[in-house]
């Protein structure tokens, strides 16, 4: 199960790279959003993966390709330049970020903790365990985030109604 | 179940599960093509004409014109299979597909009935078991993927009239939705749950605890989104064909047009279904606090049909309101309605505490 997840996690990506048509490559970031959902699932969160799916697939990727069709412009452009040395800067960051995260994924205590035979697993997450943690724990975190999304939201009206 | 388990080399759990799988899909997807047969029929009955009455079954037999669907079938399948010239012929051949999958996934978490128990092993009749984790999330996910299937047919066509039927259908279906999660969060809140289990067993089997009765503004607003959400007039204007020709399934013809057309029906199932779980008990018989199991489905089946036929009544009596009406509606009105609700609801728990 996690191969195949996996699998369609990463296609879905680099079709997403490769693609010339930005609706067909909007497509492959759906399926990139399923993948990781899937992957949630797996991690016995399967609150994280409705929300991954009603977020970024309902809405998000929606308004995006709303966006593009109204725009009508379905190819990506040329561009203008090559890049080479960006293209290899870029390539030796990535590689540098993955070699980190993976490293860091190996030597974390999470890991370790799972070689310990007979440890309780942690069961699944309900959408009841969300609401209790968010407000007992990160209620701090919860509202400054409530005030930015409010503030984000004024600021995009603010922006696009110039005449209220 | 044990021996056929043991003939087919498998567990009655998988037997269990894969028989269950085929025969909700199936009936889904049965009620589906039926109930083609139950507009044309309805919108003759409403409008004073007679409808499809002529098709045989074998030649012999005219049961209300109902064999009409199999000829419909039958015609479908055999219709030349047009793809136009620019369109993109990859994603024309999907998107029938992208619209009909969700619609009738959807229906998976959906009880049809009570869980019995049988030799000491619980059986529950609905696809996902409760405690699955998703529970009433899952078909708010899968009902936002449906757009998919819309936009694509209506980009793939390469067509103006059909690109704007998309652009309508995911505006529309962006809008309404905000409406009905606000609507299901209140009764998530009521009922402490959001297991469609769960959700059916604080309703009770009195019908003035239903949430109908507890949340008739909620459930007003729900009923009418899902009108949105399924593409049904009065709301219909991915389609709209006084405007835009017929908009997404312009271009559609033979089979994949009679998928896009099942799709649509099968997402009204699944609002049906939907409605009568959350606001109408789901399976629970009035007055009767331990139904027998196949009276629970029966008092299940009457109240989603009942809603489908609603689906089918309105679109008859009500014509189609303008797009700027329709986001008027949504934001302006459905919008303030439903957090009116949920801010109600969580004001009279917290007096209750």
């Amino acid at each position: 199960m996690f191969i195949t997840f996996a699998f369609v996690t990463l296609l879905g990506a680099l079709g997403m790279l490769l693609q010339k048509n930005v609706i067909v490559a909007g497509l492959c970031m759906v399926a990139t959003f399923f993948g990781v959902a899937g992957l949630f699932l797996l991690l016995a969160n399967p609150v994280a993966a409705a929300l991954q799916i009603i977020v970024y697939s309902g809405a998000i990727m929606v308004l995006v390709l709303f966006v593009i069709m109204m725009l009508n412009s379905h190819e990506e452009e040329a561009a203008q330049t090559a890049r080479p040395v960006q293209r290899w800067v870029s390539v030796a960051l990535v590689a540098a970020l993955a070699f980190g995260a993976v490293k860091l994924v190996l030597t974390s205590a999470g890991l370790k903790a799972l070689a310990v035979s007979g440890e309780p697993m942690p069961g699944a997450m309900t959408l009841q365990k969300v609401g209790t943690t968010l407000f007992a724990e990160h209620l701090l975190g919860f509202e400054v985030a409530g005030i930015l999304l409010l503030a984000a939201m004024v600021g995009a009206v603010a922006l696009t109604k110039r005449n209220l | 179940m044990d021996k056929l388990a043991s003939l087919l080399h498998t567990t009655p759990a998988i037997v269990w599960m894969v028989g269950k799988v085929v025969v909700v899909f199936l009936s889904v997807f049965l009620l589906a093509s039926v109930w083609t047969w139950v507009e044309r029929r309805g919108s003759a009955m409403i409008q004073d004409r007679i409808g499809p009455n002529r098709a045989l079954l074998f030649g012999r037999w005219p049961i209300l014109g109902l064999s009409q669907l199999l000829a419909d079938g039958i015609k479908f399948f055999f219709k030349e299979d047009l793809v136009p010239e620019a369109a993109n012929k990859g994603l024309f051949w999907l998107a029938p597909f992208l619209a009909f999958v969700p619609a009738l996934m959807g229906f998976a978490v959906i009880p049809v009935g009570k869980s019995f128990i049988c030799d000491g092993v619980t059986y529950h009749l609905s696809v996902l078991d409760p405690g699955n984790g998703m529970g009433l999330l899952y078909p708010l996910a899968i009902g936002g993927l449906a757009v998919y299937g819309v936009l694509l047919a209506a980009w793939s066509s390469n067509n103006k009239w059909s690109i704007l039927g998309g652009m309508r259908a995911s505006a529309t279906m962006v809008s309404y939705e905000i409406g009905i999660s606000m609507a299901v969060v209140a009764v998530f809140m009521v009922s402490g749950g959001y297991d469609p289990a769960e959700v059916i067993k604080a309703q009770g089997h009195l019908p003035w605890t239903w949430y109908v009765a507890r949340q008739p503004l909620g459930f007003l607003v729900f009923f009418t989104c899902m009108f949105a959400e399924t593409n049904r007039l009065p709301f219909d204007f991915a389609e709209g064909e006084s405007e835009i020709v017929a908009g997404f399934n312009t271009e559609y013809g033979s089979m994949k047009f009679s998928l896009l057309a099942l799709a649509e029906y099968s997402h009204l199932m699944t609002a049906s279904a939907l409605v009568a779980t959350l606001y109408f008990g789901g399976w629970q018989v009035p007055f009767m606090a331990d139904p027998p199991v196949l009276l629970s489905v029966a008092s299940f089946l009457v109240k989603m049909l009942f809603f489908a036929w609603v689906f089918v009544w309105v679109r008859w009596t009500l014509p189609r309101f303008r797009y700027d009406q329709l986001m008027h509606l949504g934001w302006k009105i459905l919008l303030p309605l439903s957090m009116a609700n949920l801010v109600f609801h969580a004001w009279r728990m917290s007096q209750g505490h």
